[in-house]
């Protein structure tokens, strides 16, 4: 412990500028060109390169191609589709159907993440310090998780039922009338919208706590033994060392809400009116939701999706370069 | 630091055990496995939407039974219903389809449409003992893909007790009028009137479609004067509270935990709840479902149809035949009628044999003769997308977010842009 | 550590949790209630008149179908940690050539619909008779996990403190020797936190156990609870039964990977 402030020096330094550190032995190692530890990094991820190419070119290729087909059920049993370019993505962009899913996927997303992941990370900073059953409690809060499904969207169903749901039941008690939650178009979204930030709890919660735990805990107390309030030290220590933790966890949560079909349709089959249909959701029901699948506008709307992904990506990355040159 | 460096080193030892593990658990599960039917000559595989019957079920044995008759062993895969049309398709594209499916029947004409299923005179079946009404769901520009294996169809269960409280005579409900004053005398008694399932897929439009047709409106003209009606008779109930606003996300297992709480007068559902019924906890009954000016509304049929996907070796088709004939004989249909409670025979025979057994079955037997198929009026491969719109309209219309009116103009729009 | 808070700190963990898990504890009642009772009005807040019904058929039906689904999560697991942990390694600290395109590419490939994932696997399972087995299935399901576990790796590894790796070159360690002795036992946070989703998402996989593994006698328990979906009838008891007796063992899981990231963390503080 007589080593604490140097430690914290060290430590500070190196967390601090974990975008800083890595810039510098870059430099030189990109003039010398390939060499042995380049070769090592190919070596490294060479599994995962193999099993990306193995598993995933042929669905995205799939995905592509599906898009640009018109595959009726009977082209796709016989594979002869008719190509028919962009018509597909023409359809869907002049779908009267475009602005209600563009603004219920905008708003089901961006709410969502924003409440799991305050949420998520109000409780990781909660349970950094262990205190008495705090281990039990953090894995109770991921059960969530291990239920399947189809299990928790109902239960979410059940409880927000317009007449005899729990929910309704309990607000009832506090003189609120009865709330449609599900069947009225004003409220499908919110009920949906709040299932799903329930189910992401965990998500960013786990993520985000392995964060914290990578920071080390006497930088805490140094700024501590400084003064700092809990506030302060927030601030100017979890949250700037939780950066790099933080933006892939929304950029994953971003992708995995976007994907997000299953909640919705269990609860709502993304009615009444369209209220709660995402591009998810519509992709699906062209795919599945009806007695005619139809791969192709289902696969169009997917692939949009993927590029809607793709930019948020790219904003990833570009604020990595950023923080890496600053 | 010691037991630190140590740990990672356990970890991946048990990683390593477990993936051998896998792989010996893949081993031995890989003999079992091989769906496709091209395996060996002597395995027929079918594929049936019944997933509630595992391996020693009644309706396994049955099933093993028709091929030990044939000859051959049966391997049987349950899939629930929206999964088993995708798998079919699936499988089509493969090239690996089973040689026997049971599908849901408006799927039948879908699936046709591909090219994917052996018509009955290829596969020599004879079908000219089926009711017309059941078979037509199964017939596609005058071919037919398969037969049904036994039908259902809806119809109103009441609650004995209630409906006696509120001093309503079942057997006087013949119209719409009588039947919507039920539901208001049913309501001023302090129960609920009525539940049915209005939820944005098929079943939203299986249930709607008794009121459609018996308004006397036609799947091809959603916005005729009789649809809207047939859909402001939907709404009224639900905005006068006869009917639960619940109704607009209600499946018909959900409107039938409704009605098994003993709060309601009626319930919309169907055959397959006759042993429910019989086992609730209070006195119940069934009518048939009214028209709007009298007389017994047509219902949609449901159930299953025997189907025989084509297959590359075509002699296999021989085996298959005598399997869906051992299946469809009059006992066969009883057999399977008592399986699961909820399939009347599709043939008089077998409906002959059924009342035999079960008297007290002749109101669901009556109803499945007038029942009409979905896909029928030659509406083939067109039915899902009117159906899409119809079930979308339903839902707009309960939910408040468009007028009846409103609401079956834009689904006629829509389904005539989906059709053409 | 400060003795101090404990007590408040519990109290409010505890009404969190009750709060977060009050649909589970939903679940429960209704694993117990009667499908009489199912839709009361008011709803029962506890099973007033209880029935085992659904437990019985569970513990009968459904003891085989948890054990495929444990071995499939602890397969997925072991296969993703064996990529993704190396891919990590490589992109965050041996800076390999071309990430930007690469971490791109996982995002996309994470995008690709579970649907048209499933088709693609089926289409090759098919052709290498892979289909019904557990290793197909478990290789499909890490395709969930893998490139989630690639980035998080990548986001936790670029935190690593650069002293330590050139520490260890100084020291004469190859790449292979920094990778096992310093950097995979200092990412023992990652490995959990990525074995836990890895292991998570092949526990509550249904599309591709739906479309690869149907026939085999080993489904696995997403499969297991349609067994109580009919065509038209529903066992709501026995599928949140199902549910319910599905997460202990999962939970169990849980809890001791818990303990085992509170023992990373006071090792890894010993370390230094």
């Amino acid at each position: 412990m007589t080593t604490l402030p140097t430690a914290v020096g060290t430590r500070q330094s190196a967390g601090g500028s974990a975008g800083r550190a890595p810039a510098a032995p870059s430099g030189p190692r990109r003039r010398r060109g390939p060499n042995a530890s380049q070769w090592a990094a190919v070596g490294f991820a060479a599994p995962l390169l193999v099993y990306l190419v193995v598993f995933y070119a042929y669905p995205l290729w799939r995905n592509i191609d599906l898009s640009l087909h018109d595959y009726t059920i009977r082209a796709f049993v016989q594979g002869d589709p008719e190509f028919v370019g962009l018509d597909n993505f023409a359809d869907v962009f002049s779908s009267p159907l475009f602005g209600t899913a563009l603004w219920n996927t905008a708003v089901f997303t961006l709410v969502s993440i924003a409440f799991q992941f305050t949420i998520g990370l109000a409780l990781a900073v909660f349970f950094r310090t262990s205190f008495r059953l705090s281990g039990v409690l953090r894995a109770l809060f991921l059960v969530p998780w291990l239920l399947p499904l189809i299990v928790s969207s109902s239960t979410w169903a059940w409880m927000l039922n317009s007449d005899n749901g729990i929910v309704n039941s309990v607000l009832g008690a506090f003189g609120i009338g009865q709330i449609n939650w599900l069947t009225s178009p004003d409220t499908a979204l919110l009920a949906v919208t709040i299932a799903n930030i329930w189910l992401g709890i965990p998500f960013n919660l786990v993520i985000l706590y392995s964060g914290l735990q990578n920071i080390p805990g006497d930088v805490y107390e140094a700024a501590s033994l400084d003064g700092a309030s809990a506030w302060r030290q927030f601030r100017s220590i979890t949250l700037p060392l939780l950066r790099p933790v933080s933006a892939i966890t929304i950029l994953l949560g971003l992708i995995y809400t976007l994907k997000v079909v299953d909640v919705i349709w269990i609860m709502t089959t993304g009615g009444p009116a369209n209220a709660s249909t995402t591009f998810a959701v519509w992709s699906y029901r062209e795919a599945f939701g009806t007695g005619q699948p139809d791969f192709s506008p289902a696969a169009a709307v997917g692939n949009i999706l993927i590029l809607v992904a793709l930019v948020f990506g790219f904003l990833h990355l570009q604020l990595q370069r950023r923080q890496e040159a600053s | 630091m010691q037991s630190m460096r140590r740990k990672p080193v356990t970890v991946l030892t048990a990683a390593a055990a477990v993936a051998a593990l896998a792989l010996v658990g893949a081993c031995s599960s890989g003999g079992s496995g091989g769906g496709s039917s091209t395996a060996s000559s002597g395995t027929y595989t079918w594929w049936d939407p019944y997933p509630q019957h595992d391996k020693n079920s009644d309706w396994e044995q049955r099933a093993q039974r028709c091929g030990e008759d044939a000859g051959v062993t049966i391997q049987r895969t349950a899939y629930d219903t929206t999964a088993l049309t995708n798998q079919a398709l699936l499988s089509a594209q493969e090239g690996t389809s089973p040689d026997i499916i049971l599908l849901d029947n408006p799927a039948v004409s879908t699936l046709a449409d591909t090219g994917m299923l052996t018509t009955t005179e290829e596969l020599g079946l004879d079908t000219s003992e089926i009711d017309e009404n059941l078979l037509a769901a199964g017939v596609v520009d005058g071919e037919t893909y398969g037969v049904p294996i036994g039908a259902n169809t809806l119809a109103l269960y009441y609650n004995k007790a209630v409906l006696d409280a509120a001093g309503v005579d079942p057997s006087t409900l013949t119209d719409w009028d009588s039947l919507t004053a039920a539901l208001q005398a049913v309501t001023d008694s302090g129960k609920k009137g009525i539940t049915f399932a209005g939820i944005g897929t098929e079943e939203g439009s299986f249930q709607f479609l008794p009121w459609f047709w018996g308004a006397g409106a036609d799947l091809t003209d959603l916005d005729s004067p009789e649809a809207v009606q047939a859909l402001e008779l939907w709404t009224g109930w639900v905005d006068a509270g006869y009917a639960p606003n619940s109704v607009i996300q209600n499946s018909q297992n959900t409107t039938w935990e409704e009605f098994l709480t003993g709060d309601f007068g009626f319930v919309e559902n169907g055959t397959w709840q006759v042993n429910s019924a019989a086992e609730a906890g209070f006195e119940t009954g069934v009518i048939q479902l009214p028209a709007m000016d009298g007389g017994v509304a047509p219902a949609p049929t449901g159930g299953e149809f025997i189907v025989a996907p084509v297959q590359q070796d075509t002699d296999r088709y021989d085996v298959t035949r005598q399997i869906v004939e051992c299946m469809t004989t009059p006992e066969g249909f009883v057999d399977t009628a008592n399986t699961f409670a909820y399939y009347i025979p599709p043939t008089e025979a077998g409906q002959e044999a059924l009342l035999a057994e079960k008297p007290e079955l002749e109101t669901w037997v009556e109803a499945v003769r007038s029942a009409k198929g979905r896909t029928s009026d030659n509406l083939g491969t067109d039915y899902p997308m009117i159906s899409e719109a119809l079930w979308t309209a339903v839902q707009n219309a309960l939910s408040g977010a468009q007028t009846p009116q409103d609401a079956l103009a834009a689904a006629q729009t829509e389904a005539e842009t989906a059709t053409s | 550590m400060t003795s101090s808070r404990p007590w408040w700190k519990t109290a409010l963990g505890v009404l969190f949790t009750a709060v977060m898990l009050f649909p589970v504890y939903w679940m429960a009642n209704v694993s117990l209630t009667r499908t009489g009772d199912l839709r009361s009005d008011p709803p029962h807040w506890f099973p007033w008149n209880p029935t085992l019904e659904g437990y019985r058929a569970v513990i009968a039906q459904q003891l085989p179908a948890l054990g495929t689904s444990m071995l499939v999560g602890l397969g997925c697991v072991v296969l993703t940690v064996l990529i993704a942990a190396p891919a990590g390694y490589s992109i965050a600290l041996l800076r390999l050539r071309g990430r930007g395109p690469l971490n791109f590419l996982l995002l996309v490939a994470q995008m690709i619909p579970a649907v048209v994932m499933a088709m693609g696997f089926y289409a090759i399972y098919v052709r290498l008779g892979l289909l019904n087995t557990i290793p197909g299935l478990i290789v499909a399901d890490s395709t969930v996990a893998v490139p989630f576990g690639v980035l998080l790796y990548t986001a936790f590894m670029s935190g690593i403190p650069r002293e330590l790796l050139q520490a260890a070159r100084v020291d004469g360690a190859g790449t292979w020797r920094t990778f096992t002795s310093i950097v995979l036992p200092i990412s023992r946070n990652s490995t959990v936190t990525v074995s836990l989703f890895a292991f998570l998402w092949a526990w509550s996989d249904f599309i591709f156990a739906s479309t690869l593994n149907r026939n085999g006698d080993l489904i696995p328990i997403t499969l297991g609870i349609y067994h109580y979906i009919g065509n038209n009838t529903t066992q709501w008891n026995a599928i949140m039964a199902t549910a319910v007796v599905a997460s202990v063992p999962a939970a169990v899981l849980l809890v001791l990977a818990q303990r085992y990231v509170a023992a990373g963390v006071t090792a890894g503080a010993v370390k230094d």
